[in-house]
């Protein structure tokens, strides 16, 4: 092969070497200079790992300060898988034989998916603070176990007020979609029900943000950043702890007389299987209490609910202790609706406060006849406006109720209802409240429309007006309207959205903001209308013949005059709702009380008292012992 | 380095040490520190994180760069010309102890049987096979001078096939191609004509497809060869690597990060850095600039290395820098390929810069055989 041979192939392998270069340059060239930005973000991404760590949840307070629902350091153990050892089987022996939990179960904890894997996960807690110093004398033989203190939901008061606060839970997907963006990660806590939900915002806090630089097998190397955890804001509620407290004692001890007590009508006890106390504060909407039966524990639901305790919870046989029936609750206001018919007939000129019927006990209405009864068809005589209030004379409402209808079939009983507030949202902050029903011809229409079988007639007829009258029929509200429209009344037609929210505090107690009275309407309530109104309430309690006045015996009337009227409610297959609806002192009003039991018996008889009971805490005196007085409506 | 090396050897070989290529050289030890400070770079926080000593892996690094040039130095001393002779037992001897090492006595890492463990350290034969290839390939071409019918060209084909199925034994695909490569390269110059190279080449291409196809490589190694085409296919198995480390070097920039700054070679997110992906910690720590500078100390050593091939007295010292040459060439290529996601993924390591003491020891021998043609020119 001769020399010229050697070189030209020479020169080729020189070019065959040059272009390989040229291929490796032109892509470095490639990736770090046109491609570098992208890629640069990207190595970033790879190695920052962000920790989220939820910051301590906002107190609830009673308007005065005392804590309902609290925080709680907890003593618990923490495990880092990552650092477990080479033996993590006996790690977790161990530790099971020392808190006396089942290795299985602190497996499964170990390995929940909700916890990040770059923070420890809680496996035990309140474990026993030996317990704590034991791991950290012997952490060789416990690698990756630590002791550390966690904040928790604590209810110093238990059930008390469990419906107003509301509980607890961890963030579902439906409730985290919206959240997203305002930082909630699956796995967070977040409000369920009451004031948790209704002021998360508040009470939620920021959480600790840790920004960590992990390596390809994900261990940490170090710390690049740490954002502290801010506390959530307190929530000063207006709710009063010590009336409270009264409110729901005296519901449950009025609830267990009904049980003990035989009802001639149904042929059996009192089933009394639920009710509910509020009391507002009709010059700003403010509740003061607010009691639900059934309770439940809001502490049950700390850590995750078990599927048990949650079925038990909404089983229709525990007569739904979740539900707020101050707020969802729906019933017939029977005569408690009065208030609605008296002031609507005054309004409309169809009676005059003098105006006078004569109950014979029975009123008559129809073609064939129907014949509509008092209470144990219970002749009043002559009576007018005040009067009929005072003895709940259901025959001067038939009257009245007959008077709207027929002719011009005038609708002004549901329009004074929604003037007060009834048939709609009151608006308050807390979920999930139920709007109720104020029935005209339209609505009853629309009812059977859609349920034939429960509604069998679509014609609005003169008895429905009679019925709306004294508050039956399809009328149904919850017991805040009701409370709310007896408000309306005391405080001279200002319809508020109550409240229970107060004040917002940060950590030191420093008001962050106030929670402003919002009001819904101002509707007119001239002294006209208003005082012989006022004037039968005041009789129903006070008067010898008022329904009210044996709940109400030997209370001091006279300095402290209060405005309530009973209610009875028959609903269809069941045994009377109770009612109790009032307001005081009348002069200046600043209670108003709604008490309504369910299958109870007469209002005057299962409601009355447990809002006498309310007034006795109100003005400081003993609380009258729960008897079930004899009473007709 | 270069000047005590002369001074120390002046009095033995005065005469050939004049013609030492001090370019060479320099460049060689702007790699090898290069390397060095690149693989403290990646393994220095993995080892303190595990609380072992971080400068670890540099020591024995170092330790094997002291070895590499004293063999270097040894190599070189040697008339290169001694070995044509003793070609075809260094060449039974290369065969003898890649066949030891797939006996019982090798040991198996990884799915590849390729070491022999002595003491602490491993000992990889078939870095050492590739000096023996080049040397014999080099002897068998130049004693033909260049004319090479089909029977010879079989032959030489059969010297480098007897070897490379041992490899495969193991198996270990990326040192296999280098045997391609080295084969290619020293056919090239030592006289196949254009027809033997086109079936050649041809017939390697079929080879390649058949490989792939047939099921003869296991599904790993074909994932991984095949991996650099479409790299975002699945980011968590073979492509992994490739992912990691192009975002390595491109996330360098044109300036790097600075050394001991990158986070994806600190972070260990590119696997076997301080070995097969070294160039990434270049790449990411030292940037455009750093990257390009060590490309051009390798071209500055394949220039050298070919300026030693075309100025060799013999057709035997021109054949063993070409083969060197096609080495190092296919290896830098392969591996900062590799890298960048333009070639396979194969376990080749990049010349003086991976960590490994048989492959550095072996490049240094390969220099030390570049030296002693280089530097007896004249004589």
């Amino acid at each position: 092969m001769s020399a010229d041979t050697t070189r030209l192939r020479m020169g080729i392998l020189a070019i065959v070497v040059i272009s390989l270069f040229s291929a490796l340059l032109a892509r470095l060239w490639y990736l770090q200079v046109l491609a570098a930005p992208a890629f640069k973000t990207e190595a970033q991404l790879n190695s920052v790992r962000f920790v989220y760590t939820e910051a301590p949840r906002g107190r609830i307070l009673d308007r005065n300060g005392k804590v309902l629902v609290g925080n709680r350091v907890v003593p618990t153990v923490v495990v880092d898988k990552t650092e477990l050892g080479d033996k993590p089987d006996d790690v977790i022996r161990h530790l099971s034989a020392l808190v006396h939990v089942p290795e299985n179960v602190l497996k499964d904890r170990i390995d929940d998916p909700r916890y990040s894997p770059f923070k420890p996960i809680p496996v035990v807690d309140d474990v026993p603070k030996e317990t704590l110093i034991h791991i950290r004398e012997h952490q060789d033989e416990y690698p990756g176990v630590q002791g550390v203190m966690l904040t928790k939901r604590f209810y110093p008061n238990g059930s008390l007020a469990a419906h107003v606060v509301g509980y607890v839970g961890e963030i579902n997907d439906k409730e985290l979609a919206p959240r997203k963006s305002k930082g909630y990660r699956a796995g967070d806590s977040i409000g369920k029900s009451g004031v948790e939900l209704a002021y998360e915002d508040e009470l939620r806090g920021q959480p600790e943000v840790e920004k960590l630089e992990v390596d390809a097998q994900g261990r940490v190397l170090r710390t690049l950043g740490k954002q502290p955890a801010v506390q959530g804001h307190d929530v000063r509620l207006t709710i009063d702890l010590d009336l409270q407290k009264v409110a729901e004692d005296s519901l449950a001890q009025s609830i267990a007389a009904a049980q003990a007590t035989y009802d001639n009508e149904s042929g059996k006890r009192f089933v009394a299987p639920a009710g509910s106390a509020v009391v507002l504060d009709p010059r700003d909407g403010s509740v003061l209490a607010m009691a639900s039966y059934p309770t439940y524990e809001p502490a049950t639901f700390i850590d995750g609910i078990s599927e048990k305790t949650f079925g038990e919870l909404n089983d229709p046989a525990g007569h739904y202790p979740l539900n707020n029936r101050v707020t969802q609750g729906l019933y017939a206001p029977a005569s408690t609706f009065k208030l609605v018919t008296s002031i609507a007939g005054l309004e409309t000129g169809l009676i005059t406060p003098q105006y006078t019927v004569n109950d014979r006990g029975t009123f008559t209405i129809g073609d064939p006849p129907t014949v509509l009864k008092n209470a144990f068809s219970e002749a009043f005589g002559y009576v007018n406006l005040t009067a009929a209030l005072t003895v709940s004379s259901d025959v001067y409402f038939y009257e009245l109720g007959s008077r709207f209808c027929p002719g011009t079939c005038r609708t002004s009983i549901q329009e004074t209802a929604k003037e007060l507030g009834m048939g709609d949202f009151t608006e308050i902050e807390l979920p999930f409240e139920a709007s109720g029903r104020i029935p005209d011809a339209a609505t009853k229409k629309r009812l059977h429309d859609s349920n034939p079988d429960a509604f069998p007639d679509p014609e609005w007829y003169t008895g429905d007006n009679l019925n709306l009258a004294i508050g039956q029929g399809d009328t149904v509200v919850t017991p805040l309207q009701l409370v709310n429209a007896y408000a309306t009344l005391a405080n001279g037609g200002t319809v508020y959205a109550p409240h229970v929210g107060g004040s917002i505090l940060d950590v030191n107690g420093n008001e962050v903001r106030k929670i402003e009275p919002r009001v819904n309407r101002k509707t007119a309530i001239p002294a006209a209308i208003r005082d012989p109104v006022v004037a039968g309430f005041e009789g129903a309690v006070s008067n010898s013949r008022g329904t009210a006045n044996p709940a109400f015996a030997g209370f001091p009337t006279s300095t402290f005059p209060i405005a309530g009227k009973t209610g009875t409610a028959q609903v269809s297959g069941k045994q009377d709702t109770a009612l109790f609806a009032a307001f005081g002192p009348t002069d200046d009003p600043r209670y108003a009380v709604t008490v309504v039991i369910e299958e109870a018996g007469f209002g005057a008889s299962a409601a009355a008292p447990v809002a006498r009971r309310i007034f006795d805490q109100i003005v400081g005196l003993p609380l009258t012992p729960i008897t079930r007085v004899q009473a007709h409506d | 380095m270069a000047l005590d090396l002369r001074s120390a050897n002046a009095r033995r070989s005065s005469s050939s040490w004049r013609h030492l290529d001090l370019l060479l050289l320099a460049a060689v030890a702007g790699i090898t520190a290069i390397g060095l400070l690149m693989i403290y770079s990646s393994t220095r926080q993995g080892q303190a994180a595990a609380g072992l000593d971080p400068g670890y892996f540099l020591k024995r690094q170092a330790l094997f760069v002291v070895v590499g040039v004293l063999v270097m130095v040894g190599v070189a001393c040697i008339d290169y010309q001694l070995l044509r002779d003793v070609a075809p037992a260094i060449y039974a001897a290369a065969l003898f102890v890649l066949l030891l090492v797939i006996s019982p006595l090798g040991t198996e890492r990884r799915g590849t049987q390729a070491w022999f463990q002595v003491g602490p350290y491993q000992f990889e034969p078939s870095e050492l096979a590739k000096l023996a290839l080049v040397i014999a390939l080099a002897a068998f071409c130049a004693a033909h001078r260049g004319e090479l019918d089909t029977g010879r060209l079989t032959t030489a084909l059969g010297i480098a096939v007897v070897p490379l199925l041992l490899i495969y034994l193991q198996p270990d695909v990326g040192t296999g191609m280098v045997f391609v490569a080295v084969l290619m390269g020293i056919l090239l110059v030592g006289g196949a004509s254009p027809r033997q190279i086109a079936i050649l080449t041809l017939m390697g291409i079929t080879a390649i497809v058949m490989v792939l196809q047939l099921g003869v490589l296991k599904d790993y190694q074909r994932d991984r060869l095949s991996a650099f085409l479409d790299p975002k296919e699945d980011v968590q198995r073979s492509a992994y690597n490739l992912n990691q480390s192009k975002i390595a070097i491109a996330a360098g920039g044109v300036g790097g990060r600075g050394l001991f700054r990158g986070t994806q070679t600190n972070l260990s997110f590119v696997p076997e850095q301080h070995t097969d992906f070294i160039f990434t910690a270049v790449g990411e720590e030292l940037g455009f600039v750093g990257a390009c500078t060590l490309l051009a100390l390798f071209g500055l050593v394949m220039w050298r290395t070919w300026r030693a091939a075309i100025t060799a007295k013999d057709q035997f010292g021109m054949l063993v820098c070409v083969g060197v040459l096609a080495m190092l060439v296919f290896q830098v290529f392969e591996n900062v390929g590799m890298t960048m996601g333009i070639t396979p993924i194969a376990g080749i390591p990049l010349p003086l810069m991976s960590y490994g003491g048989s492959a550095t020891v072996a490049t240094f021998a390969a220099l030390g055989l570049v030296i002693s043609v280089q530097m007896r020119r004249f004589s």
